[in-house]
């Protein structure tokens, strides 16, 4: 009799970013003796936080069919905000007044600003029926812009102790980075899976007509959803300002790319309906390690990014290949 | 009554009474906001001299490095600029190893020099000063940057900053305080055919060196 991985078929498609995941991990610890160290470990996890914030974002947003390309700029913008507000507040010569920001208080501001970039990216989607890549593209411009505006082109530094505990300290043996992206991933998972927006967000990636039909507020989900994504790229901003103690004016640059990179890797459909944020964390641990990995192993940054390109463009053909056998 | 509405009715109910929501709301609000912000008279955060408590201040820095240790410091440390130059022909890498300073690895490397010579030409970018060997020199007056002014002299020591970035604006800061406070002296006072004496820094490639032409960013000059 023949050997067939037909009946492991299902199996295969389930566990196919876990499978990927292995490999890839047992492929860079066979070539460097770095790469399986406790320290090279913390190391992957602090940094795939970040993207993992953003993901689960994004995976809400392609999961109603949409895209979101602004989330780098808005990390970017909402950490020099923060940034910004919390070395030097907000001052009013003519008043002679100065508003000072705590750090909760400067946090909050750049949270905020994410959301309100978010909500303006839903609000342009739904009012004006632009398709999600041009106004997200548009987004991807405008947040830069105000970046370059706020900061001047040069990087914000100096902002203390208790703000840089957030990217660079550990509670109980794990980095705060990993315990803020496993909260953000515990609730989005919650919301997906147990809550009524999270049936909606799939129903209208599922069929939006169908879903606007069944009396779903499309045009509300939408905007909550990219709400929900600008506020978690704002998160990511947070993190990677706070690891650098530092806001760059450039920072976030092509992490939209990483971050659709994660979701598609994960098994989310880029048509809408079908995937899951668990998935997505797959998806960026995957990007994480190979990141890592091609790192550890002296490969030129120009090779690394043709690499990735290479395992994007795959991770899509086979989810092509498993939504047809479907 | 429809026991159906009487249903939906009894579901939308809060668990609280409006007005007290609303109370725990503001309370919440305030709460947050209490912890927040902080408001100061500006004159008082400007008499600090610093906006965030603990924060590097690079202005500061820059002004005190500049007046107290690198002006008293530089007519001692600096190395002849003619000297320099024979030197610098004859053993290369001795006199980089004698007379040079830079923070990081690499060949860039920058000499505290000083000088005097007859200026020959003024432009927009820069003051030409023949030395008394006939070689010219050009003092810079529009391009200052780069972290020549920080390194030169070597009094800096990395270990005193948290971050690269401080260091950097350390750099921008004295490549200011140059453009405000040496430049337009010596813009104003250089004529073609006046003696000057000039300490300055300079920035050469140890790997590809070139001494021809060499650009020197002007730390104090004198007629």
């Amino acid at each position: 009799m023949p050997l067939t991985l037909q009946p492991y078929r299902p199996a295969l498609v389930k566990f196919q970013s876990l499978i990927a995941l292995f490999v890839l991990c047992l492929g860079i610890s066979l070539l460097s003796d770095k790469f399986l160290t406790g320290a090279n470990f913390w190391n992957v996890m602090r940094q795939i936080s970040v993207n993992v914030c953003i993901s689960t974002g994004m995976t809400l947003v392609v999961l109603t069919a949409g895209i979101d390309l602004s989330v780098g700029s808005v990390l970017a913008l909402s950490g020099a905000i923060t940034a910004g507000l919390l070395r030097n507040g907000i001052q009013l010569p003519d008043a002679n007044l100065y508003i000072g920001f705590t750090v909760l208080g400067a946090m909050l501001a750049g949270i905020t600003t994410g959301s309100a970039l978010g909500w303006f990216n839903g609000w342009a989607i739904t009012r004006f029926r632009l398709p999600p890549f041009v106004a997200t593209l548009a987004m991807l411009t405008i947040a830069r812009g105000l970046t370059m505006l706020w900061t001047e082109g040069f990087p914000i530094t100096g902002l203390g102790e208790s703000f840089t505990y957030l990217g660079t300290g550990w509670f109980l043996g794990i980095p705060v980075p990993v315990w803020l992206s496993v909260i953000i991933v515990a609730v989005a998972v919650l919301v997906t899976n147990k809550t009524r927006l999270g049936r909606y967000i799939y129903a209208i990636g599922g069929s939006e007509s169908a879903a606007r039909l069944s009396g779903v507020n499309v045009e509300r989900i939408k905007i909550i959803v990219y709400t929900i994504a600008g506020a978690l790229a704002a998160v990511g901003g947070l993190l990677v300002t706070s690891r650098l103690d530092s806001a760059q004016p450039n920072a976030g640059t092509s992490y939209e790319l990483d971050s659709i990179a994660a979701v598609v890797i994960g098994g989310t459909s880029l048509s809408g309906g079908r995937g899951s944020i668990l998935g997505t964390v797959q998806g960026a641990v995957i990007i994480g390690v190979l990141n890592n990995g091609l790192v550890l192993l002296n490969v030129s940054p120009f090779w690394q990014q043709v690499v990735k390109g290479f395992v994007i463009l795959l991770a899509v053909i086979i989810d092509k290949s498993n939504s047809k056998s479907e | 009554m429809n026991p159906t509405t009487d249903r939906r009715k009894m579901a939308r109910k809060p668990l609280l009474p409006r007005p007290l929501l609303y109370a725990i709301e503001l309370a919440l609000f305030g709460f947050i906001a209490y912890n927040s912000l902080y408001i100061r008279k500006l004159s008082d955060i400007k008499a600090a001299g610093t906006a965030a408590a603990g924060a590097f201040q690079a202005p500061q820095y820059a002004r005190s490095f500049w007046t107290s240790k690198l002006l008293p410091a530089a007519p001692g440390m600096a190395t002849d600029l003619g000297t320099l130059l024979i030197s610098l022909k004859t053993d290369k890498d001795k006199a980089f190893a004698a007379h040079s300073h830079a923070m990081g690895i690499g060949n860039i490397r920058y000499f505290l020099i000083k000088g005097e010579g007859t200026v020959t030409a003024t432009s927009d970018n820069d003051v030409t000063v023949t030395l008394p060997t006939g070689e010219p020199i050009h003092l810079a007056t529009e391009f200052v940057f780069g972290n020549a002014a920080r390194d030169a002299s070597g009094l800096i020591n990395i270990t005193e900053f948290d971050n690269t970035t401080d260091l950097n604006n350390v750099s921008a800061e004295l490549n200011d305080i140059i453009r405000k406070q040496v430049i337009p002296g010596l813009k104003a006072s250089a004529k073609p055919g006046t003696k000057l004496s000039f300490i300055g820094a300079l920035e050469l490639n140890q790997a590809h060196l070139h001494t021809n032409d060499l650009t020197v960013i002007p730390i104090r000059t004198a007629l």
